[in-house]
């Protein structure tokens, strides 16, 4: 009784609150000052940008350090920010970047030494970072951060190559007795009975040619580089303060920066207030006095706090499903294509998913449009790259919807009746998982292609939901039972981000899947001098995923998230980062509605 | 300051009376008989009867009756969206949806039927274990008292401090097992774990406090077993509070069954308890409030009968009501 | 009473030495670790990390400094936070969860144990029913339910509180310790009432009122310490999970207190951290438990240690 009571007066409350003579969503009082309050996701893991990993650290990671390229504020592409201007060589497997004159928080110089040594420190073992691997293409920079050792002739001072990559050194591993087994090797009769020296920082392949030239050797063709570096892993951090303070040197007082903001208050699982960077090269355009950032995970939390008008933006995917008929009508509502793919992967080593046909069949008998309809706010997709995203690309189209032949496939499959029709019963779904890790829109996600599966297959694969982290490790030792969730946010604006996913051995994709011909396309993708050769070559690859189909794409998500209307220099882009520089406050009303 | 009194024995569960000469069955009629005359206790009971049945059969009437299952998502996608109670796709109304539909447009009334079997189930089943166990546990405790007293709630201690969501994930690493009735088996164990704990705390103080009184001390001297003095004499007396805990016990089991399910334990989507249907309500609350009130009300319905009907046997168990 | 106390004092000790082994040998056996992530590490990264860990000696060595640690009471540094001491995170949070905790059990206690007592005084009146409906309500209205009613009643159709975030002692506690405080209330009122009505009918308060004494003096002076009983009982391990954070409340507030680390701890596998919390989280039992043992011999005389 008291519970309907209640339950009555706040759904009287919520349509009440969300009147419709309002074109906004709650509050809509702007501070008085130009303070940005902005939820920012889970706690930040770490501020050091060569340590951080997630995507809630990124975010405020922009507003304190720079890159040499930047995130355009509405493209997401790179634009110019510590570098001015770069070129790469003739095959791209080198880059110079010319860099501005700047300084960092504490009044010094900001060079190109700066760069080499944020490098170098983030690839050394002992620091232990986790996203290192992103600048594996760059030469050395593996062999240093793997500790391994070089194999060098004492009689001529030289160093044994690489065979496979001849500009290269072959490094050999650090470990006595893993190198006594690879050089017992008959392919490597040329690093036996040489002087194993360890690889040094200094052998990474960055230079500082004078103050402000840096340049990277590169191991391979990288076209993509200067979108990559704008990844927080490369931008550079502050030695003077990193001596001084060790682990600490990100809390504030010891923090140094060269972003546009600098820390002021971090009191963790609560507030992260940031204020103005004086010496910022382009403090110029600063408008901010103030930036907070909220460390929140509940989404109706968030909600709440937005609508009260506490905070004046959330970040991407807030809005949780339910809520986007009642909140898209609002101008709050941003929208916009995300760099994300949600998919789910077939374990290609065991069970009925080891055969091609199932996967196909499994994959046209999904009717994606209604599922992104159901979804609500994404886009249904049969490719990995995300659609539309990369003008030029050619994305190649996976099975369109079609039952029919989905059963014929599993018919051919075998999973036939006396009278060689496709007969359900004989489908082994005790062999079967939808296997995903709890959340709410992953549960609908799985839900609905139970029930997709089946309508349109007549069998039932039965759900199974785990914790993160056992869903992790159940996925990458392939230990699921045919079909684990899988998504991928893009690292950097290219599609190579996305199909880097399936290139290497070792289940990085959690679907068992190594196929050598699409590694091969992919590196003389990356070899090829003109981009649009490139992008074809990449989508050849692409094909060739799609035809063997380990993956099962489903759709590309967007960034909604909801932004007050007295907050302007904000867009949605498809890398949802936000050049905090731009960010400012707009007193007056009446030029809320413009289009920035 | 309190004195114990100087009257005889205060009478015990069990004594024989005049009219009766089996003890036992006396207690049980003499209750029941109470019982009816209860008038909220009887309430709570139908209700709770009514719940049950319609738990266990309702779900097959709705799916002969309009094909609905607590999984069945439309295949026309204009339906897969949440519609109000009552109404049908265009607005008007329609016996339909008694409840309305989730977001992806499925029965919420079959759900949360469905959900009756799982969260009576969790609750009831959970309740009796913690019971049993607390008592005994408990009981022992409070009556040997010294060493022994001592080794019991250390070692309850050291199961209130151990990290349950870890025990929870190993245990699903261990035995996260293939078949469905192994994963009730396992949240059975899990829930009853800990639920018996602070059970067992509160019979150990009760316990404690009885034994020092004159009807135990007179079993005691006439040398009455200590198991049956605790069986027979003490338990009975602590029924009041421990009926009460257990009713108690009922809806927080039923609610640590919602999060043991975002660990991946217990029943599998699409398949829901009460608990993860209100919890998946309450995001919704603004939105779709219906989602959240239709399984909120028929728990909360059902867990004041519970209550009650707790109530009502408390009171014809009470072995000092009996007398007047 | 004194050799009582200090022996159980001294227990903590052992009891500390089992609880931590135990639970870093569910840390050991759990699937998955702190470092994993959407995308599979290099298996070069991976080696950096547990060599930068020490999670590639022997298990003794680890079990060892870990005990080493606790001894010490220096937890060290978290795994998920790097840079980030165990010891900085409870020194932060404790004073959260704890402000939290204390001002919800006072409230419950108060509206409780008044709630309770006049019921069982007024044995099937309608006060009785009105205030058990309202208690049975509390319990069966879980925190996630309640907390966001209240949000969406008080701060977003009003405005009159702020729906969420921590500001010390101010408007943001109403909520959240209203939330926290409703199911321990409702357990409250009816262990009162139960108890009290077990007291009412024994043979020392009869004999209380046969000796004349007032109505109000046998409640007060006699009856309401031998009904508290299971409310003392109850208390115990209520408070120290109360202190000791309370994760539904701090999410759906964006409380910073230490449960919601707890849980997140528990989910990313970080060893210290799980450690640290759970040894504070024992002492925080063994204490209030010790505690409510004493006042168990205070609420009834006839209980001897």
């Amino acid at each position: 009784m008291g519970v309907l009571a209640l339950a009555l007066a706040t759904a009287s409350a919520a349509c009440t609150a969300g009147s419709a003579d309002s074109a906004y969503f709650g509050k809509v009082t702007p501070p008085t000052g130009q303070e940005m309050r902005y939820i920012s996701g889970s706690e930040p893991e770490s501020l050091d940008p060569s340590m951080s990993s997630s995507q809630p650290d990124a975010r405020i990671i922009m507003a304190l350090f720079d890159g040499l390229t930047e995130y355009d504020p509405k493209t997401g592409q790179s634009v110019p920010a510590l570098a001015t201007a770069w070129e790469p060589n003739e095959d791209n497997s080198g880059f110079t970047f010319h860099l501005r004159a700047a300084t960092w928080s504490d009044g010094a110089a900001l060079t190109a030494e700066d760069f080499v040594y944020s490098l170098r420190r983030g690839l050394t073992p002992a620091l232990a970072a986790r996203t290192a691997y992103m600048a594996y293409d760059i030469s050395n920079a593996q062999a240093y951060n793997e500790g391994a050792v070089f194999a060098r002739d004492d009689a001529t001072g030289r160093f044994v190559m690489d065979p496979a990559n001849p500009t290269e050194r072959l490094a050999l591993p650090g470990d006595e007795a893993a190198r006594a087994t690879l050089l017992a090797t008959p392919a490597m009769a040329i690093a036996r009975n040489k002087r194993y020296v360890a690889v040094r920082a200094e052998d990474v392949g960055i230079d500082a040619v004078d103050a402000h030239t840096l340049r990277y050797r590169l191991r391979q063709p990288v076209p993509f580089l200067p979108k990559m570096v704008s990844h927080q892993f490369f931008r550079p951090v502050p030695q003077q303060a990193i001596e001084r303070h060790g682990d600490q040197w990100t809390r504030p007082g010891k923090i140094v920066v060269s972003g546009a903001f600098i820390i002021d208050t971090w009191r963790p699982y609560d507030v992260i207030a940031l204020t103005r960077n004086p010496l910022y090269y382009d403090a110029a355009v600063v408008r901010l006095d103030r930036l907070v950032f909220y460390p929140i995970e509940d989404l109706t939390t968030m909600m709440n706090l937005y609508k009260s008008g506490e905070v004046y933006a959330t970040f991407n995917h807030t809005v949780p499903s339910s809520w986007t008929a009642l909140v898209k009508n609002y101008k709050d509502y941003m929208d916009a294509p995300e760099l994300a793919t949600e998919s789910f992967v077939f374990n290609t080593t065991k069970g009925p998913t080891t055969d091609v046909r199932v996967r196909h069949a499994m994959n046209m008998s999904i009717d994606k449009v209604s599922l992104a309809r159901f979804r609500r706010t994404v886009k249904p997709t049969t490719s990995t790259v995300p659609l539309n995203m990369f003008p030029g690309y050619p994305s190649p189209m996976g099975d369109p919807f079609d039952p029919v032949k989905a059963k014929a496939l599993l018919a051919a499959a075998g999973y036939t009746n006396a009278a060689g029709e496709y007969d359900p019963a004989t489908f082994p779904v005790s062999e079967m998982e939808i296997t995903y890790n709890t959340s709410e829109s992953n549960r609908s996600t799985a839900e609905f292609i139970q029930a997709q599966w089946k309508q349109n297959l007549g069998v039932t694969v039965p759900l199974r939901n785990m914790e993160f982290r056992t869903f992790l490790q159940t996925r990458s030792r392939l230990e699921y039972r045919g079909i684990a969730r899988s998504g991928w946010i893009g690292d950097y604006m290219d599609p190579f981000t996305f199909l880097s996913m399936y290139m290497f051995e070792g289940g990085e994709n959690g679907s068992g899947w190594v196929d050598s011909e699409f590694q091969r396309l992919l590196n003389d993708g990356n070899r090829a001098q003109d981009p649009a050769e490139r992008y074809r070559l990449l989508a050849l690859a692409e094909q060739r995923l799609l035809d063997a189909q380990p993956t099962l794409p489903l759709y590309n998500n967007a960034t909604n998230y909801l932004k007050k209307p007295f907050v302007k220099g904000m867009w949605a882009n498809p890398v949802t980062m936000h050049a905090w520089k731009f960010v400012y406050i707009e007193h007056d009303p009446s030029k809320w509605d413009d289009a920035n | 300051m309190a004195t114990p009194s100087s009257s005889p024995a205060v009478p015990q569960a069990g004594a024989p009376g005049a009219d009766a000469p089996v003890a036992g069955t006396s207690l049980w009629k003499d209750a029941v008989k109470r019982l009816r005359k209860n008038r909220l206790a009887v309430f709570g009971f139908v209700v709770v009867c009514l719940v049950v049945t319609a738990s266990l059969v309702g779900p097959w009437i709705i799916e002969r009756a309009t094909g609905y299952t607590y999984d069945y998502i439309p295949t026309d996608p204009a339906l897969v969206n949440a519609q109000p109670p009552f109404t049908a796709p265009d607005g008007s109304f329609s016996w339909l949806h008694p409840m309305g539909t989730d977001d992806a447009g499925r029965d919420i009334l079959a759900r949360v039927l469905l959900g009756g079997r799982i969260s009576l189930m969790v609750g009831v089943i959970s309740t009796f274990v913690s019971l049993i166990i607390g008592i005994t546990v408990g009981a022992t405790a409070g009556y040997v008292g010294g060493k022994v007293d001592e080794a019991i709630m250390r070692g309850v201690d050291v199961l209130y401090s151990i990290p349950y969501m870890m025990v929870v994930i190993v245990l699903l690493a261990f035995f996260g097992g293939r078949s469905a009735i192994g994963q009730l088996v396992l949240l059975f164990i899990a829930l009853g774990a800990v639920s018996w704990l602070t059970m067992a705390r509160i019979v150990r103080g009760q316990v404690m406090s009885l034994k020092s009184q004159e009807f135990i001390l007179a079993a005691r001297a006439t040398g009455v077993p200590a198991s049956r003095i605790i069986l027979r004499h003490l338990v009975p007396n602590t029924l009041g509070p421990v009926i009460v805990y257990a009713t108690l016990t009922i809806p927080s089991v039923m609610l640590l069954e919602s999060f043991l399910s975002f660990l991946g334990l217990g029943v599998q989507a699409p398949l829901a308890s009460w608990g993860s249907l209100a919890a998946d309500g309450i995001q919704n609350i603004a939105v779709f409030p219906w989602q959240l009130i239709c399984p909120g009300l028929t728990m909360a319905v059902t867990l004041f009968s519970l209550n009650f009907l707790g109530d009502g046997l408390r009171d014809a168990l009470d072995p000092q009501m009996r007398k007047g | 009473m004194a050799r009582f106390i200090l022996r159980r004092l001294l227990v903590i000790v052992p009891m500390l030495l089992v609880v931590v082994s135990l639970t870093w040998g569910l840390i050991r056996v759990a699937p998955g670790n702190f470092y994993s992530g959407e995308k599979k590490l290099p298996a070069a990264i991976e080696k950096n990390i547990r060599e930068k860990y020490g999670l590639d000696k022997p298990w003794y060595v680890q079990y060892g400094r870990m005990l080493a640690n606790t001894a010490r009471g220096d937890f060290g540094e978290s795994l998920k936070y790097p840079g980030t001491t165990v010891n900085s995170i409870l020194a932060t949070t404790l004073p959260v969860s704890a402000t939290l905790g204390i001002l919800a059990y006072l409230l419950a206690l108060v509206v409780g144990i008044t709630a309770g007592t006049i019921a069982a005084l007024k044995q099937n009146s309608r006060v009785d029913y009105a205030s058990m409906a309202a208690a049975m309500l509390g319990i069966s209205m879980p925190n996630f339910v309640l907390g966001p009613t209240l949000v969406l009643l008080f701060a977003l159709r009003w405005y009159w509180l702020p729906p969420a975030r921590w500001d010390g002692f101010s408007l943001h506690l109403i909520l959240p310790v209203l939330t926290l405080s409703a199911v321990y209330m409702a357990y409250i009122a009816r262990l009162t009432r139960s108890g009290m009505l077990e007291v009412l009918r024994s043979n020392y308060i009869r004999t209380a009122r046969a000796k004349g004494l007032t109505e109000r003096d046998v409640v007060v002076r006699h009856a309401v310490r031998g009904g508290l009983l299971p409310v003392v009982s109850f208390s115990g391990p209520a408070l120290a999970f109360l202190i000791s954070g309370t994760v539904v409340v701090e999410r759906i507030f964006a409380l910073p207190g230490l449960g919601n680390y707890f849980i997140n701890a528990n989910l990313n596998r970080d060893e210290p951290l799980i450690i640290g919390i759970v040894a504070f989280m024992s002492i925080a039992v063994l204490l209030f438990n010790l505690l409510v043992d004493v006042a168990y011999a205070f609420f009834d005389p006839r209980i001897r240690y």
